[in-house]
């Protein structure tokens, strides 16, 4: 299977019609547990935009190299290897957000959407499609991210990149983890009608 | 079984290329790591001190490490201090009834103190061939205008699950400053409760005389009191309500009796023994006329 999308159109695969989190449905742990304010969740976004896309080249890199039998704990040494480096620069420069959420860095390791990318894409591709295709999803992973936090933190604890902007505290069930599945389920709701209504306009249904 | 032998073969070279690029990682972060570890330690220190980075240090104050070494020939034990004198630093032997086995001045650049292995490398080329030493531990002497105010103690000691890593300042009296807990691998909700405030600030203010025999009691900790150890009420009553409850044992965490008994029996034992080893290294100081810098 060649690959036959430009590099614009794999990033837009990863943000938009095939986004990880609204359209994919992987890697909902991290989603509904650490995404309780903005940062938080552009944190950890950066941190498997990292590891995904490094982790996506290394694999196209070798993946003639790669004996099929041994794929997984290949692609698992090598995401493992990509999440020690980010999680000891992490540590290292920027310890106040470690402290925070240092044990779901570690957890990357085990986030379904990185495995399924090498699997079904970097495995197969050139290295120059594996980069667009990883950068696409990470960017995907952490745009999610981003837009959970932002609304749990606004209803949640009235404020936005920590600052206080509403004044008081509309709905403080937005800290707690089960409300992430429902600003998940919202949001995944709200990107298919999106997409529909998109698709209206043009026609195509 | 050629099947076997690539994959053997493959796996290891990953392993090794993986190896190889974490190891990387670790030695390129690994200074800027050390770092955030000092200024950690750094500030734990000012805070127990009483100051942080709004109200900062002032520069009367000055604070001197001093090393502990227990110094082993074949046939005796001697304790070892290496300590910052007025001109350089100083390593001074002690025999275990307190007298002076010898004392020579260490060529030791200040930076070069501060690192354990380096430090522990110039120790034992001063103590000589034929006796080895080991570090036990350190405390760092706070002077302000050259009067001795406070000590700062680092103690480790065994908790429920495994040790309990501890920092404690005590003034000249050993009355407890303040205590901060740095490491612990106690149960979370539970045992881990003792890095509270609540629980923590209940040592402060014990005096030498109290904290001899202070117990720690199956009581339910009065909710007053709760509120004034954490800080949330105004600084004067909270003085109040700390000034009545003073004199009390200290109450235990509720669920973690055992690891509250841990605590309690550490602190105490780590402020008993510096007090008895200070005691015995100022004479030892005082006899020789050795000019610390404290």
């Amino acid at each position: 299977m060649a690959n036959d999308k430009t590099s614009m159109q794999l990033i837009s695969r990863g943000i938009l019609s095939e986004n990880p989190i609204f359209k994919l449905a992987l890697s909902m742990c991290p989603a509904v547990g650490i995404s309780t304010t903005v940062i938080n969740g552009l944190m950890l976004g950066v941190a498997v935009l990292f590891v995904q896309v490094f982790s996506s080249v290394t694999i196209s890199l070798f993946k003639n190299k790669i004996h099929p039998r041994i794929r997984i704990p290949t692609y698992t040494l090598t995401i493992a290897t990509w999440v020690t480096v980010i999680d000891l620069a992490l540590a290292a420069y920027l310890p106040d957000a470690y402290a925070r959420m240092g044990i779901f860095v570690k957890l990357i390791v085990a986030f379904a959407i990185i495995t399924m990318r090498l699997e079904m894409f970097a495995c197969k591709e050139s290295v120059n499609d594996s980069f667009w295709d990883g950068l696409g999803m990470g960017l995907g992973f952490m745009v999610g991210m981003v837009v959970i936090g932002f609304v749990r933190e606004l209803l949640g604890s009235g404020a936005i990149f920590g600052y206080d902007v509403l004044g008081f505290k509309p709905l403080l069930f937005f800290i707690l983890p089960s409300a992430g599945f429902f600003v998940v389920g919202l949001m995944m709701a709200f990107f298919n009608w999106i997409e529909l209504a998109y698709k209206r306009t043009k026609g195509k249904i | 079984m050629k099947d076997i032998l690539t994959i053997i073969f493959r796996l290891t070279v990953t392993c090794i290329l993986a190896a190889m690029v974490m190891g990387s990682a670790f030695i390129i972060t690994n200074k800027a790591k050390k770092h955030n570890e000092h200024v950690n330690e750094q500030k734990v220190r000012y805070a127990l001190l009483g100051y942080s980075a709004a109200q900062p240090i002032p520069d009367s104050m000055a604070l001197h490490e001093m090393y502990r070494y227990v110094v082993t020939d074949k046939e005796s034990q001697a304790i070892g201090y290496l300590l910052p004198g007025k001109e350089g630093f100083i390593f001074l032997t002690l025999d275990m009834e307190g007298k002076v086995i010898d004392n020579k001045p260490v060529d030791i650049a200040e930076s070069a103190v501060l690192e354990k292995d380096l430090r522990d490398k110039v120790v034992q080329e001063i103590a000589g061939a034929g006796r080895s030493v080991t570090f036990a531990d350190q405390t760092i002497v706070v002077t302000n205008n050259g009067e001795r105010v406070a000590y700062l103690l680092d103690g480790k000691f065994t908790g429920f699950k495994t040790f309990i890593g501890v920092m404690l300042a005590v003034d000249p009296k050993f009355s407890i400053l303040g205590l901060e807990i740095l490491e612990h691998e106690e149960d979370p909700g539970l045992g881990a409760e003792i890095e509270r405030d609540y629980f923590r600030n209940q040592f402060k203010g014990k005096t030498f005389d109290q904290l001899k025999d202070l117990d720690v009691v199956k009581e339910p900790l009065p909710d007053e009191y709760f509120q004034a150890l954490e800080g949330n009420i105004a600084a004067a009553d909270a003085a109040e309500i700390l000034a009545k409850y003073g004199d009390r044992d200290i109450y235990a965490l509720t669920g973690a009796t055992i690891s509250s008994r841990y605590v309690n029996t550490g602190v105490k034992g780590i402020v008993k023994k510096f007090a008895y080893r200070l005691n015995i290294l100022d004479t030892a100081l005082a006899d020789q006329k050795i000019k610390a810098a404290f």
